[in-house]
């Protein structure tokens, strides 16, 4: 986990050496505002989980599964109805390229609604 | 959970010291990026949640290609978020006091000490006489009060900055004699943190009950309602805390007899043994000073794509002092300051904002000594009225306050404060 961490500020840190911007990445934005939660390049420093390197289709069905859940209890099922179903695409897309990690699937066959858990 | 979450929560508070013990060549590498970029310079004045998150976020997304420090006047932020349980004893100030080593050290920030008092073409000028040139300032100085005639606040705190006045409202109740009455006064809206001051209100009450035997809240809302979490802080005032709790909406607070702790009000004087007045605010520090809030209204206009000012180009104005109407509160100026920093590096890549940002809120509310409820929202930039909407479903409030959603606000917090300060 310690060196998980560190490849992932070394990496973070490292990649915009040139003086150069560039467009950012797809879904960046967008993923950033799960940050608040669920830590910084989604390593969360609390018990709430951590999202980087996550599968993009199980972030993406997770995700539709509490969009379209009945139950309004829970924060983040009132948190994934302010996403559309394009943006929760890119956020789990973008999470699933951190710590070059994640099962590489690329989130392609994230249409279904049905969990996979 | 209650042990392992506090202890999670503790350890990402030693985050900000911890930082110095961050593997050497990483250090090393921050450091070395400092110095490349001249032309790209951002400018960043308050080290809050929404001025923090900025800072860090434009070194962390672009690197040696940006050139960011961080202007402020203190070592280190205290958290309004959990300051009200600093008021009954549950926590101490400096388990939310974050310094800015982390942001120095890890992210490469340049953190200046001192007080900006003056924008002069691309500079801004400090107290000291120091001027420092900037591509893009990023103003993010929080609230500033509006004066109330006779309010003495080493008297009569406020405690809405965390900090010393935290410590003095504290001191006041835990001197007040059983049978007593705290009375508030919360100001028109927006102000900061929606639901702080009914939270307070319910903490206080909780407290009193416990040490204090026999006395009273008395809550004077200059508002018509409750303004966040209606349901959950009427049924606390109703329910939780009945007999102890008087709410009492629609009341404006004219003046205040800061020795005699009374305050005067549109439905007559009410006398306390504790007084805490929360004034009417408005954007505070350089925004109020550099003249970029209309005459007649409190906050600063900005476009909701980039934050930028729409009285000064190149300026951009986040957090409670701006004014799209999202509301006022750490985890959305965080959220601010993310949509404010990808606009800034998109603009020195001759780019424009991305156009359709989406920002969220997201707080835990504690309601007695051991539970807590939650409210939250998700707003999206609305193309057809260029304003920050919020996306209807995503509106929320807890059920009903919890046990479980008082361990929960540890871990929200533990994450913001890293995302923020870490």
């Amino acid at each position: 986990m310690t060196s998980l961490r560190s490849c992932f500020f070394l990496a973070s840190l490292a990649l915009p050496l040139s003086t150069a911007l560039a467009a950012p990445p797809a879904g960046r934005l967008l993923a950033a505002q799960c940050a608040q939660c669920h830590g910084t390049g989604g390593q969360s420093a609390s018990g709430i989980d951590s999202l980087a390197g996550e599968s993009a289709s199980e972030l993406y069905s997770e995700m539709l599964e509490m969009k379209y859940s009945q139950d309004t209890g829970d924060i983040m099922h009132r948190q994934a109805r302010g996403y559309t179903e394009e943006q929760i695409r890119l956020i789990a897309n973008y999470y699933a390229t951190l710590n070059g990690g994640g099962s590489g699937d690329g989130g392609s066959g994230g249409g279904s609604k049905s969990g996979d858990d | 959970m209650n042990a392992l979450s506090r202890r999670r929560f503790l350890q990402l508070l030693g985050l900000s010291s911890a930082a110095a013990a961050a593997p050497t060549l990483l250090r090393a590498q921050a450091q070395s990026v400092v110095p490349a970029a001249t032309t790209n310079r951002v400018v960043v004045v308050g080290g809050g949640f929404a001025g923090a998150t900025v800072a860090k976020y434009l070194r962390l997304w672009g690197g040696a290609a940006v050139d960011v420090t961080l202007v402020e006047a203190n070592p280190s932020h205290v958290s309004c978020i959990l300051s009200n349980l600093v008021l009954n004893n549950s926590m101490s100030l400096s388990q939310i006091t974050f310094n800015y080593a982390a942001l120095q050290q890890k992210y490469g920030v340049r953190i200046v000490t001192g007080k900006a008092v003056g924008i002069e073409g691309k500079a801004l000028r400090l107290a000291d006489g120091q001027r420092l040139d900037y591509e893009r300032l990023v103003l993010a100085p929080g609230i500033a009060f509006l004066p109330v005639p006779g309010l003495k606040m080493n008297k009569v705190p406020h405690a809405w900055q965390a900090g010393p006045q935290t410590t003095l409202l504290q001191r006041q109740l835990a001197a007040m004699p059983a049978g007593g009455t705290f009375v508030m006064t919360i100001p028109p809206a927006p102000y900061r943190c929606p639901p702080g001051p009914y939270e307070r209100a319910c903490l206080v009450a909780d407290y009193l009950k416990r040490n204090k035997p026999g006395s009273k809240v008395i809550v004077l809302d200059a508002n018509p309602k409750i303004m966040a979490e209606e349901h959950t802080f009427s049924t606390a005032f109703n329910q939780t805390h009945a007999g102890i709790i008087e709410y009492r909406p629609g009341v404006t607070l004219n003046q205040v007899d800061s020795r005699q702790r009374i305050a005067k009000t549109s439905q007559g004087d009410v006398k306390a043994s504790v007084l805490n007045v929360i004034p009417t605010q408005q954007a505070g520090g350089i925004v109020a000073s550099a003249g970029l809030i209309p005459a007649g209204q409190r906050w600063a206009p900005v476009n909701p794509l980039s934050y930028e000012s729409t009285l000064l180009p190149g300026v951009h104005i986040i957090g409670d002092a701006q004014g799209t109407g999202q509301p006022k509160s750490g985890h959305i100026a965080n959220a601010e300051a993310k949509v404010c920093a990808d606009a800034i590096l998109r603009a020195f890549a001759g780019e424009a904002p991305d156009p359709a940002p989406v920002t969220n809120s997201a707080c835990y509310s504690p309601i007695t000594a051991n539970t807590a409820s939650w409210l939250t929202a998700v707003y999206a930039y609305n193309p057809n009225t260029g304003l920050m909407e919020v996306v209807p479903d995503s509106f929320g409030e807890a059920p009903a306050p919890t046990q479980g959603n008082y361990e929960k606000m540890f871990d929200w917090a533990a994450g913001l404060f890293g995302d923020t300060f870490a």
